[in-house]
């Protein structure tokens, strides 16, 4: 019989959990709550003596000073108790180190289907709820049906010696693994398995598929290892390998591309190919920094002469859209195993953030699956969690918020890694599996995680199926595996590494197999989670936390002491060949025999039409606006937009600053709190260098077009790395595109051709912007279906669309860290310049958005004036005539600035008629445009000469002083103070919405 | 630190992994501080530093007892300072090394917090540690770190000079509980604790995370503004590294 276990916190003790929720019941739903206390609940399956059970109690699971705990209910009051566990099989990691804290302190080993499992019951006072809004509570606070069960006892339904019963939520299959074999008489048959199995496959693969396994060398060669039909183990990695998210059939697809005002077509073929392969190859060549890029799991640039940096980005969209907190977690614990897995292995030194949600207050008809505020919640704890309990720092993030995510969210988490140039003498960046080699499987155990998505979403629930499709990442295990690895690599025992994420074993073994050209793989040495799993899903399982390592024979012993030392569980699961095939047995039995070059050979592309009709053509004008009368009510209107507002409550939840390589941290100035351009580490301790990063979003813009969405996107990323002292010249990108599905249907995409159309476009504005800038694509990703259907108000549905966005990320090497600089002004008197043209390009603007206008003309970027300054620029902070420096970005000149006073405390006085590019511009254009490339830089008077004289060929001007007061002022000599506002005015606007928040 | 000679007074800081010590591939005797850093140990799942210190006291508990018994100084650090506290190796009161008397439990305001916090030094304390240093800029990065204790407890701890180090406003007089100079609720503004030897001692902020004065969050300014005066942009290393240097200096002594 299991036991329960009930924990609490002493009566007198605040409980800020209960505190949590009790605050949030009002603000979500305007229930008034006397009281929240929280019990935390251990469910104990492992035969334990009495004794023992008191012995746990009493030396594990309960402070003394602190808390309380029963095997019996715990008898605190309440009107409501609400008790929420996880459905069997979501990963319970308390439970898992309860577990490991068990059998450290008996010195025994729990048996096959013991554990433990942790749960919550909430108390909750409150005589005017009613059972509906008790379990409200449960069911949009407190629990995820997709993950979570839970019930609501009333005062009168408890029964206080059972208490909530005794719920053990463990995966039980009774299933005896089987491998089905698929007879495919013709593509429809084909067709007709893809659909009823979920393999996805696309219907112009299905001959390619057929074909092969028709082919006489084939058959014969099937048949000597017993094989005849295809079966669902190789259906399985087919499919996985040629899908979407590992092929990126989208970018690498034939679009005939037309635009429809000039009549104009033209076919282009591989966006892949053209716009990121080319250009970043074209600039490796003239770059030698460029260390690894377009073939590992993520990009390598040189850091110093002894070490390399590591970056990719990814987007962890559907899982965080399901489950915020396990689709966030698991999305930033993922993006993690990148930078881990390439190479022979890099240390983790950053991880960065950028979500896309609905509004925060949306009250409109729609019904997401989670509102945007629940939603943004738990994306933000997911990514606290995996970051801070991996002991990475979290120093960079933004939000944007935009109806269009309330179909779909997007969660961007971006990686950074550090690996020394050589190990052992070796290239670090190079590796490679040779026939021989052990494949190892290291980290977390498999199971029914992951697989597909779709098929276990589409089952019924019962008490003991498992919740498979979403996951909760596990930082404490992959911390282990990392530190692990590290150690591992050190010592020259890594052939070769990647990660198990998406496709699970089916890819990391599969595409790490076509270096040596072959493996055989015995599917039942992997360890599972628990048993009954067919052999299709042990291959293709997305179980998270672990890596395929290759290692050489002779090295098996002292890798698996290394990892024995590090508590990582490590099994050899088969090896590398050179037959060409790769073999999968189990139990000794062939279940997969396929040519590996059967990948390679020629799938048909995907194909797209794509038609582009510009803004003017769609309708698009620009507004006819006065001038406003109140120009200080325009600007603080402006600060307290949520897409400007300060949002310091999720940058200290998260921790910037372990491993103690800070220098420029995410909020600055006086009061430590604007946001910071870019930020800066010195991941090696005693080097002077350091690494610069930061990411834009604007797809505002793309409500006009996506060319300048993403030209101005990675200008903005570039002035954010340049402002802080970045070099110009040593930026890499990671492009991270989300966008709507663009294959055209007339009822389910009737817009597919034109949102195609902003693919291609975007592509090229990706391209010509990073050559022009000198960017070679470090790294990037794609994610395509950014659509969600959601309930109206009738039961209808409505298909949203998300804008199509680009995250763009840039990182530059600082060459001397004591020469960064922050955007606050440092002293009064000092004088305030703006580098840069503002041109009339409200179009899509803050300022447009606000008033209810998206206008037709959007901002464009000239990169070659805008490189010349930076350039001027970074020599200038470099000789030290910069003594604060800030880019220009949303919400313009009038934001920006605002921003500045704010970051220095101290007021300004500005001339708009100086502003280069002023002629002619009415002021709130000047205050309000968001033309890129400009920067607001403020220099001590005796630096004025050397600034100016290095700034000479840039568009510049100096527009006024730092003042002694407090007050920002903005006019022009016909009006010196068409705006004054003070400090302290502009700091309670822009933490106005979310200042409250903690 | 390792003694490995002590007329060379050889100092070297070693990452020695826990599981090391347990399987004897490394041995507590070999060295004459033990740090135990931050970070989430096991996942800080049932309670911050919880499972670190069952696994230290019931593998270890023998050589840790010996440890302090022979004298050696003690470090934790934010989640070594949460396990010191579970272990019982603080407050050790009454030259007691196991009872639990005090915690560190979920900060008041509900969430983990990144932010600089400005200490108060007592000087009077026998930590060995903090010698010579009035006061601290430290970063705090925790969810668990309000300190809590019976009054009693607390009292005794007054009475010991046991509180080093409190949270305080920017002029350095006690924060008072004041969100977010008291970033947790600590109950009298405690930040740190010794034992009455002064050996052990235990502290939420992160010493290690300030050893260069660009680590400060101010740094830019201080800079800019001694720039213009001619000055160099920082005098000294950070207050920060002298709780380590003093703690080198104590065993050089001890051993010369």
């Amino acid at each position: 019989m299991p036991s329960r276990l009930e924990i609490t916190l002493k009566e007198d003790l605040f409980d800020a959990e209960g505190a949590a929720i009790r605050r949030k019941a009002n603000d979500y739903f305007g229930y008034h709550v006397g009281s929240v206390r929280t019990i935390h609940i251990l469910t104990i399956d492992m035969a334990l003596t009495e004794e023992q059970l008191e012995a746990i109690q009493r030396d594990i699971f309960t402070n003394p000073v602190t808390q309380v705990s029963s095997y019996r209910p715990l008898d605190l009051d309440f009107d409501w108790t609400l008790w929420v566990g996880y459905r069997p099989g979501v990963r319970d990691n308390p439970g898992s180190t309860a577990v490991e804290a068990v059998e450290d302190y008996f010195k025994i080993r729990a048996k096959e289907g013991e554990g433990i499992y942790t749960s919550k019951r909430f108390c909750l006072q409150g005589a005017d709820l009613s059972f509906e809004d008790a379990d409200r509570i449960a069911r949009e606070l407190l629990a995820n049906d997709t993950i979570q069960q839970w019930r609501v006892f009333s005062r009168k339904d408890w029964d206080p010696a059972t208490g909530i019963g005794i719920m053990v939520p463990k995966v039980k299959l009774n299933h005896r693994p089987t491998v089905t074999a698929i007879a495919m008489g013709s593509d429809e048959e084909l067709a007709e398995i893809s659909k009823a199995r979920n393999l996805a496959l696309n219907p112009n693969d299905i001959p390619t598929i057929r074909a092969y396994y028709q082919r006489e060398d084939v058959m014969a060669e099937r048949r000597k290892v017993g094989l005849s039909s295809a079966t669902d183990v190789e259906l399985e990695y087919i499919s996985q390998a040629r899908s979407d998210h590992c092929n990126h059939n989208t970018f690498k697809g034939l679009f005939h591309y037309r635009d429809l005002a000039t009549g104009e077509h033209q076919v282009v073929d591989n966006l892949f190919a053209t716009c990121i392969e080319s250009p970043t190859l074209t600039l490796k060549a003239k770059k030698p920094w460029v260390v690894s890029v377009l073939w590992d799991n993520a990009g390598v640039g040189r850091f110093n002469d002894d070490y390399h940096y590591v970056i990719t980005g990814e987007t962890h969209n559907s899982p965080s859209n399901m489950e915020a907190y396990g689709g966030a977690i698991t999305g930033i614990v993922g993006v993690y195993r990148d930078p881990m897995g390439t190479g022979k292995g890099a240390k983790l030194i950053a991880g960065m953030y950028g979500y896309c949600v609905g509004p925060r207050d949306y009250a409109g008809a729609l019904k997401p699956r989670l509102h945007p505020k629940r939603l943004l919640d738990g994306v933000i704890e997911g990514v606290r969690d995996g970051g801070n309990k991996s002991g990475i720092p979290t120093p960079f993030g933004q939000v944007w918020f935009d109806e269009g995510y309330l179909g779909k969210c997007l969660v961007f988490v971006t990686a950074i890694g550090l690996m020394p140039a050589r190990v052992l003498g070796q290239p670090s960046e190079k590796k490679s599996t040779s026939p021989g080699d052990l494949i190892v499987m290291c980290g977390g155990r498999v199971g029914k995680d992951g697989i597909h998505g779709v098929t276990a979403a589409s089952e019924e629930f019962s008490e003991h199926t498992p919740a498979g499709h979403v996951q909760i990442g596990d930082p404490y295990t992959q911390k282990k595996m990392h530190d692990f690895l590290m150690e591992a690599r050190d010592e020259g025992l890594i052939a070769f590494l990647t990660d198990n994420g998406g496709g699970g074993l089916s890819s990391s073994i599969g595409e790490s197999a076509r270096f040596s050209n072959g493996c055989e793989v015995e599917l039942d040495k992997v360890p599972l989670k628990y048993e009954g799993l067919d052999q299709w899903e042990i291959w293709v399982s997305e179980s998270q936390e672990r890596m395929t390592v290759a290692i050489r024979p002779e090295h098996e012993a002292r890798f698996m002491a290394l990892s024995k030392k590090h508590a990582v569980e490590s099994t050899v699961i088969g090896r590398y060949t050179d037959s060409g095939k790769l073999h999968i047995t189990y139990e000794g039995k062939t279940c997969a025999y396929v040519d590996l070059d059967l990948l390679s050979s020629r799938f048909p592309q995907w194909t797209f039409e794509a038609q582009w009709l510009p803004p003017e053509h769609r309708g698009l004008t620009e507004p006819v606006l006065g001038e406003p009368t109140d120009p200080e009510g325009v600007l603080v209107a402006m600060l307290a937009r949520p897409n400007i507002a300060s949002k310091e409550w999720i940058v200290r939840q998260y921790d910037h600053e372990v491993q103690g390589t800070s220098v420029i941290k995410p909020l600055v100035g006086r009061g430590r709190d604007v946001n910071s351009d870019a930020v800066v580490l010195r991941p090696v301790l005693d080097a002077p260098e350091g690494l610069a990063a930061a990411h834009a979003l604007l797809p505002a813009y793309s409500r006009i077009d996506t060319y300048p969405m993403v030209a101005c996107t990675i200008d903005e990323a570039v002035r954010r790395v340049v402002a802080v002292g970045g070099d110009p010249d040593r930026i890499g990108g990671v492009d991270n595109f989300c966008w709507p599905c663009i294959q055209y249907d007339p009822d389910q995409n009737p817009d597919g051709k034109y949102k195609a159309a902003q693919l291609v476009r975007a592509n090229w504005a990706l391209r010509d912007t990073c050559l022009a800038y000198g960017i070679p694509l470090l790294s990037g990703k794609d994610s395509m279906y950014v659509d969600g259907h959601l309930k109206g108000p009738y039961g209808e549905t409505h298909k949203v669309s998300g804008l199509p966005t680009l995250q763009f990320t840039c990182t530059s090497v600082v060459p001397d860290i004591t020469q960064c600089v922050t955007l606050d002004a440092k002293a009064p008197g000092d004088l305030v310049y703006v580098l840069g043209m503002t041109r009339d390009e409200l179009g899509a603007s803050e300022y447009y958005e606000h008033l209810g206008h998206v206008g037709l003309r959007v901002p464009g970027l000239h990169p070659e004036p805008c490189l010349a300054c930076y350039r001027a620029l970074h020599r200038a902070i470099r000789q030290g005539h910069v003594a604060s420096c800030h880019g220009v970005y949303r919400g313009g000149l009038g934001v920006h600035l605002a921003l500045v006073a704010m970051g220095s405390r101290l007021g300004m006085a500005i001339d708009l008629s100086k502003i280069p590019g002023s002629g002619g511009l009415r002021p709130h254009t000047l205050l309000y445009s968001e033309s890129p490339g400009r920067f607001i830089v403020t220099v001590a008077p005796e630096d004025r000469s050397a600034f100016e004289a290095l700034m000479r060929d840039a568009a510049f001007a100096c527009v006024g002083t730092v003042s002694e007061g407090q007050d920002l002022v903005i006019g022009d000599p016909d009006r010196p103070a068409w705006i004054r506002l003070s400090v302290t005015r502009l700091l309670s606007a822009w933490k106005g919405p979310f200042g409250g928040l903690i | 630190m390792s003694r490995t000679d002590p007329h060379k007074r050889d100092v070297r800081a070693l990452r020695v992994h826990i599981n090391a010590l347990i399987a004897g591939e490394a041995s507590l005797e070999s060295y004459d501080i033990l740090v135990f850093d931050g970070g989430f140990s096991w996942g800080d799942d049932h309670g911050a530093g919880v499972l670190e210190a069952v696994r230290l006291k019931y593998n270890l508990g023998t050589a840790l007892q010996r440890f302090i018994r022979d004298g050696k100084l003690i470090l934790g650090i934010c989640n070594g300072f949460q396990a010191l506290v579970n272990l019982g190796f603080l407050p050790g009161l009454d030259a007691d090394y196991e009872t639990r008397r005090v915690a560190l439990t979920f900060n008041d305001c509900g969430n983990f917090r990144d932010d600089w916090v400005y200490l108060a030094v007592d000087s009077a304390s026998p930590c060995v540690f903090t010698r010579g240093i009035s006061r601290l800029e430290l970063p705090v990065r925790h969810g668990e770190g309000k300190f809590y204790a019976s009054a009693e407890t607390i009292g005794r701890l007054v009475e010991q000079g046991q509180i080093v180090l409190r949270y305080a406003l920017p002029d350095g007089a006690p924060a008072g509980g004041k969100f977010p100079y008291n970033p947790n609720g600590s109950l009298d503004d405690v930040a740190g604790i010794c034992d009455p030897t002064g050996r052990i001692f235990g502290l939420m902020p992160h010493p290690e995370a300030f050893h260069h004065w660009t680590n400060h969050p101010d740094w830019t300014r201080t800079k800019t503004l001694r720039k213009r005066e001619g000055r160099p942009p920082a005098d000294d290393p950070p207050a920060a590294l002298h709780i380590f240097q003093n703690a080198v200096d104590y065993i050089k002594k001890q051993t010369a």
